[in-house]
């Protein structure tokens, strides 16, 4: 009787810490355990590359919107933007060319848009900093006279990242048939 | 009052260790039960004394944790607490980082599966693009095979016109995939951008020869995005997007 009561007031006086304790283990599990996750999350290599590659789609999809757009009224605004969306040799071609092409589209007085239809990476080194891209893109072409054309171009694009930004190194238009089309 | 009372049960509860190191937990134990809870207001009489000072001499774990208990219980559970929040927001964090548009798509980041949604939807534009006029039951087996839900349509219509012609002019096109890249990867479905080369030669010595040979070697390029989706351990195309085309 004695043992009896003894084991049932130990039991009595007990269950609201053994409780707490127990809550607080589980707890204690709970938060090694998500905290481990979010750890391992927030240190994915493959979560780094794959923000590389989506900055990189979207910094040449942008860039090669920048290159086909262009309006005869606002030469200047424009050209800027083609030289601040490139860089290495394009970049240099560009800015070296870039009196001579004014004048040509004063004369033509056309005005040309780009929108992009689609776009991917193809190749992405993202220690070397430097992407291959797709760039699915419709170029629409108003002349001075009003008639407007619509022509779809397969860009390829190279991009290089230059202080954090990516840009745009290399630019032409798939070849068809082995020959590169105009 | 609690000063005499407090002298008198130390002196208990040395004189009970000194007395009976063994028994005292038995003898006590029992009437810690009843002693447990104080009864609040009770009057500081010789039995409330008496009680009070039992648990203290159920030996010293009892005197250490009467007092101690609250603490240790407030601690704990404010533990609890603070765990069981540190649980919740690592967890929402971490599911956040996951939910990231960048991280759910695995084009590149996984590259066997983007090399292989690659080739496969390359050689699956190719096929389908291309019809032989002489080997019409291959292209319709080749349709069969490679096409799943709407695509099934949009490649029949993408393709009547063609195939009308070719019919006609004994002619055998054939597309190449020059140019292709993964856009994203979602689980089993992903999108492919294609660029392709797309050829028309006329057989020749048929009847109607001149007009084959106007369209040999013609070449066109081709742009197109297919959504592929991954069924039986192959990725069969759901979708053809010709941009409007």
């Amino acid at each position: 009787m004695k043992r009896a009561v003894r084991v049932l007031a130990g039991t009595r006086s007990r269950p609201l810490p053994a409780l707490a304790l127990a809550l607080a283990l589980v707890a204690g599990g709970f938060a090694a355990w998500t905290g481990q996750d979010w750890y391992h999350a927030a240190h994915d290599d493959r979560a780094a590359y794959a923000e590389q590659r989506d900055a990189a789609l979207a910094a040449g999809e942008q860039a090669v919107q920048n290159l086909n757009t262009l309006d005869h009224r606002d030469l200047d605004h424009g050209l800027d933007l083609w030289e601040s969306s490139t860089t290495g040799e394009l970049h240099e071609q560009l800015a070296s060319g870039r009196r001579e092409f004014a004048e040509q589209v004063k004369a033509a007085k056309t005005v040309t848009t780009a929108r992009v239809l689609s776009g991917a990476v193809t190749e992405l080194d993202d220690r070397a900093g430097r992407a291959r891209v797709l760039v699915a893109l419709r170029v629409t072409v108003r002349a001075s006279d009003g008639a407007r054309t619509d022509k779809d171009s397969r860009m390829l694009g190279e991009l290089t990242r230059t202080q954090g930004r990516w840009k745009l190194s290399a630019l032409g238009q798939a070849p068809v048939g082995g020959t590169p089309a105009g | 009052m609690s000063t005499t009372r407090h002298h008198i049960n130390r002196q208990r509860r040395r004189q009970a260790r000194e007395t009976r190191p063994a028994g005292a937990p038995e003898s006590a134990g029992r009437r810690t039960r009843t002693a447990v809870p104080p009864p609040p207001g009770a009057s500081p009489s010789s039995s409330s004394s008496a009680r009070t000072a039992e648990p203290a001499a159920t030996g010293e774990e009892a005197d250490r944790a009467r007092p101690r208990r609250p603490v240790g219980l407030v601690v704990l559970c404010a533990l609890t607490v603070l765990l069981g929040g540190f649980a919740g927001w690592a967890h929402a964090e971490a599911e956040a980082l996951r939910d990231e548009p960048a991280r759910s798509n695995t084009a590149l980041t996984d590259l066997a599966r983007t090399s292989e949604i690659k080739g496969q939807a390359s050689k699956a534009v190719g096929t389908l693009f291309s019809y032989d006029h002489a080997d019409s039951g291959a292209f319709e087996e080749a349709a069969r095979d490679l096409l799943t839900g709407k695509a099934v349509d949009q490649h029949r219509a993408l393709l009547a016109g063609v195939r009308a012609r070719a019919d006609e002019q004994k002619a055998v096109i054939t597309t190449t995939v020059t140019e292709s890249a993964v856009e994203r990867i979602d689980g089993d479905r992903a999108r492919v951008l294609v660029y392709a080369d797309q050829s028309s030669v006329g057989t020749a010595g048929s009847a109607k020869g001149a007009k084959g040979a106007k369209d040999e070697g013609v070449y066109a390029g081709a742009m197109l995005a297919v959504d592929v989706v991954h069924r039986d351990g192959r990725w069969l195309v759901s979708g053809i997007d010709t941009f409007g085309r």
